[in-house]
């Protein structure tokens, strides 16, 4: 299907199979004025066994096996589980990764485990789902300052257009990666540097009719993060060597109407 | 080898609902309330029961929320709204 190959077929399966748990709600997702993807994170040895990209223009096109089961993944939800643009699919804008999006982890480039280790897929090879309702580039040059950096990826989640207590993901170009981790700093620091700075007060948050004016309990100096905690933002390496360009997505769900979900690619 | 197209499309099953018996009259009828938990649809919700309350004498006995607007209500909220109404509003709102 949209022409993937054979040996494609166990990540689109898995990626379904993981899809379908309730915990990500599906039909929803899929069915909402928030117009989500569902965006595909592969990690492990299967990548490269079947020629997928993690580096240049990874989210773009060029690649049979990234675009492919992206597109298959679309096609399922259009034709076998009839989400119809205009009609059960209720997009207001939808965006275009809802053709395909689908990335593979740049592990060779990575300074961390790779992905399907840290999920638990020791040995094996992992899809992640995760209901992505936007794309935000985040360049940043000129800074060899961990701090600096993560700052500009802070802002970008905390953008009033995207703020919510939904999930985070952060897809890290090698370049912006080594930068984070000059000063010896695991992904989990990263994680809560990301979680403690990504916040607005209350009331900027209720002036611009993000939480309902009467919302309890009033405290407009409070802090509201991005998410429930740092748990909340996955990070994994992809992209070119070279470049200062990352990428922010952010949830369809503005709550936990859907947490994303991984699953052992069997093969 | 001739080119083979194959169709992936399916044709939803036939859903097997039937809708319940018309009520002949709201006098005095139990009401319950399912709220999908998005901003603006209790209270669009209370005002459509508070309608009946008053030119129906119907009485309020059961309010439930779903935890998010996507997921679906559980079997035991269902469970328990058609043991104490005899008649259910539910609305989508945000």
């Amino acid at each position: 299907m949209a022409g993937c190959l054979p040996k494609y077929f166990p990540i689109v399966v898995a990626a379904l199979e993981a899809a379908d748990r309730d915990r990500y709600t599906f039909h929803g997702s899929t069915a909402s004025t928030g117009g989500s993807t569902p965006m595909l994170i592969v990690s492990g040895p299967i990548a490269e066994q079947i020629g997928m990209n993690a580096a240049a223009n990874v989210f773009g096109p060029g690649n049979r096996a990234n675009a492919t089961i992206g597109r298959a993944m679309r096609l399922i939800i259009l034709n076998v589980f009839q989400m119809i643009p205009g009609v059960s699919d209720r997009s207001t804008q939808g965006w275009p990764g809802k053709y395909g999006c689908c990335i593979a982890e740049n592990t060779a480039a990575s300074p961390w485990s790779p992905l399907h280790d840290e999920l638990g897929f020791r040995g094996g090879s992992s899809v992640t789902v995760f209901a992505a309702s936007g794309f935000h580039n985040i360049e940043n040059h000129y800074t060899d300052d961990p701090e600096a950096l993560l700052s500009t990826f802070a802002d970008a989640m905390a953008s009033l257009g995207a703020f919510s207590d939904g999930e985070s993901v952060i897809v890290m170009s090698p370049e912006h990666a080594k930068i984070a981790t000059s000063r010896g700093w695991s992904k989990r620091d990263i994680q809560d540097f990301l979680f403690a700075q990504a916040w607005r007060e209350q009331g900027e948050l209720r002036r611009a009719g993000k939480v309902p004016h009467d919302a309890e309990p009033r405290n407009d100096e409070a802090r509201v993060h991005r998410g429930l905690g740092p748990d909340d933002i996955l990070i994994v390496v992809a992209g070119a060597d070279a470049g200062g360009h990352s990428a922010f997505l952010t949830s369809w769900s503005r709550a936990r109407g859907s947490l994303r979900q991984s699953r052992r690619i069997e093969s | 080898m001739p080119l083979r197209l194959l169709d992936p499309t399916v044709i939803a099953p036939p859903v097997q609902a039937a809708a319940a018996p018309r009520l002949k009259s709201f006098e005095g009828l139990r009401i319950g309330v399912l709220w999908n938990g998005k901003v603006n649809a209790d209270t669009l919700l209370r005002e459509t029961a508070n309608c009946f309350l008053k030119q129906h004498g119907c009485s309020l006995v059961s309010e439930e929320r779903k935890p998010s607007a996507s997921i679906l209500a559980k079997p035991q909220v269902l469970q328990r709204l058609a043991e104490k109404s005899d008649f259910l509003i539910t609305a989508v709102g945000d």
